[in-house]
């Protein structure tokens, strides 16, 4: 993988998985998201900053399609998704992951069958390619062992990874994490931040993370995932992964789009104070 | 000279305020009931819908019927069985005045299998399940797993819902046979036991006294049941907002609304069928 020193806010992009045009939503008072715009392009990380209570989680559901906005449009694989029905959407949201803030797992079953609930929703997949696959993923995220247990069994953090193991077993196409490490003590938080980074790096699967935590989202730009050591490591000094950016709400405004050196050298009194 | 009038207010300035307050308030009730009835309306016809298109949850509907079907039995047997004994109890003090202790077995089962049977599985069932439905989906609502569901490209309605209707439809219509049954057997033990009266009459009348009628009422009006119990539950479950209390707000709305719902509906439908059975 190359690394830039000057990276650009919109690397290598050909095609777009998301696009979101103009998207804006209230409910019941002021707008939570106004005239919301941004891309997301092919093998692209793009990490959503700002304050709680901004309306990131909000943006997240809308372009899964999980609400609707009051106005604007989300392009995702090319498809307008608020001209679909609930039905068609279905099918395109199985070629998604996402990883909700709370973990969302489904504490009436283990976690085996949280992560292969996809699968075993198929009669065509066999009971032990299910388990296969299942254990794939939970050693993918460090928690083989889990197998058999219920989720209340677990670790807040252990249940953070459950989770995006479940969001990973069918290879999806386009991530979403909502802060996948809030709450969550320093320690944990870096071990679900080098599982996000495996991800982009093995896999180079785009995505889209939701954080207020600026040390994981720098800890995203500036380290990169070794297969041969299978641990993140450190990019040599000056260099940032070229395919990692930063969005930042504030008041339901998007008012940063860009690279991590943009991000640092903003003028904007907001990413200044956000960053201080 | 004009004098104001007791119990009016004489300004008309500041009671139209009132008046308009109240009629606001009361036009915006009457919106939000229509809006509530048009959505669960249009809930319940998606989820007897989805039968016919897959995919279809069949794991889902027998692991429902096992909780509806399996899990009431006790209730409704027991229910069933005090309430045909209090009947007997009831009824053969006040038959004896007319020297008709003999037609105890046939008051008996005339009134469980027509009414009492259908109405009581229908309210005692509503306790257990509409309320565990409510429950159980608001809590999956308020902790997004109803979102992580549709995230994973499973439809909610489809593995929650459609299952657990059919499911208590047809659990319904077993459950009341088990209550017109243990209801007659009851009946049937306060007649020997405490009103030392002859079994054998009060079987034989009880099962002479039933014509196709009265069973096809009695077997109808669960199917109505059924379906008020599992449509109410799960659409105030997957309603569910603001958190536990919300869910413990839905949950009382369900097992209120079903249980009100069963007694109406099983007047309608008692009117009904007598007017096109013609039973008497």
């Amino acid at each position: 993988m190359s690394h830039s020193t000057t990276p650009s806010p919109e690397p290598l992009a050909l095609s777009k998985v998301v696009e979101v045009r103009h998207l804006s939503i209230a409910f019941e008072g002021p707008p939570v998201l106004q005239d919301i715009s941004f891309t997301v392009a092919p093998g692209e990380t793009r990490i959503l900053l700002g304050a709680a209570g901004v309306g990131k989680s909000v943006l997240l559901k809308l372009i899964n399609g999980l609400i609707r906005p009051d106005k604007g449009t989300v392009l995702l694989f090319g498809d307008d998704i608020f001209a679909m029905r609930e039905d068609q959407l279905f099918a395109l949201r199985a070629r998604t992951g996402m990883v909700f803030q709370e973990s969302a797992l489904f504490d009436s079953l283990t976690v085996r069958d949280n992560v292969g609930y996809q699968l075993l929703q198929d009669p065509g997949i066999a009971e032990e390619e299910i388990d296969t696959r299942v254990r794939q993923a939970l050693s993918f995220v460090g928690l083989a062992e889990t197998f058999a247990l219920y989720p209340s069994s677990l670790s807040g953090g252990m249940r953070r990874r459950v989770a995006i193991a479940r969001a990973l077993i069918n290879r999806p196409e386009f991530l979403l994490y909502d802060s996948p490490t809030g709450g969550l003590d320093p320690v944990t938080s870096t071990n679900i931040i080098e599982l996000i980074m495996k991800e982009r790096d093995v896999h180079a699967t785009p995505s889209l993370l939701v954080t207020h935590r600026l040390q994981d989202a720098f800890t995203l730009c500036t380290h990169h995932y070794d297969e041969e050591s299978g641990s993140m490591v450190k990019l040599p000094k000056g260099q940032v992964d070229p395919n990692t950016s930063f969005l930042m709400l504030e008041e339901g405004n998007l008012i940063f789009n860009g690279s991590l050196h943009d991000l640092v050298h903003s003028d904007n009194p907001f990413v200044r104070e956000f960053l201080e | 000279m004009s004098y104001p009038v007791l119990g009016r207010d004489s300004n008309p300035a500041s009671t139209r305020p009132a008046e308009t307050m109240a009629l606001n308030s009361l036009d915006l009730t009457a919106k939000q009931t229509l809006l509530t009835v048009q959505e669960y309306s249009l809930f319940a016809w998606k989820a007897v819908r989805n039968l016919f298109k897959p995919p279809v949850y069949w794991t889902d509907f027998l692991l429902q019927s096992d909780i509806i079907g399996v899990g009431s039995t006790s209730i409704v047997l027991l229910s069933g069985f005090f309430t045909g004994g209090v009947l007997a109890l009831q009824s053969a003090a006040t038959l004896a005045q007319f020297g008709a202790n003999g037609l105890t077995g046939r008051f008996v089962s005339l009134t469980m299998i027509r009414e009492l049977g259908p109405v009581l599985t229908g309210v005692m069932v509503s306790g257990r399940n509409a309320s565990s439905m409510a429950s159980e989906l608001g809590s999956m609502v308020v902790t997004e797993q109803i979102d992580a569901m549709r995230a994973l490209g499973v439809d909610p309605m489809r593995k929650l819902v459609t299952p657990r209707l059919y499911s208590c439809v047809a659990m319904l219509f077993f459950l009341t046979i088990v209550a017109d049954a243990f209801g007659i057997i009851g009946g049937g033990f306060v007649t020997v036991f405490l009103n030392h009266q002859n079994g054998t009459q009060y079987f034989s009348t009880a099962w002479e006294a039933l014509r196709f009628p009265d069973v096809v009422q009695g077997l109808v009006k669960p199917l109505f049941s059924g379906f008020i119990i599992a449509s109410i539950g799960c659409f105030y479950g997957m309603r569910t907002t603001g958190g536990t209390e919300g869910v413990g707000r839905a949950t009382i709305q369900a097992v209120v609304t079903a249980s009100v719902l069963i007694i109406f509906v099983d007047f309608i439908v008692t009117h009904l069928l007598l007017t096109l059975l013609g039973v008497g």
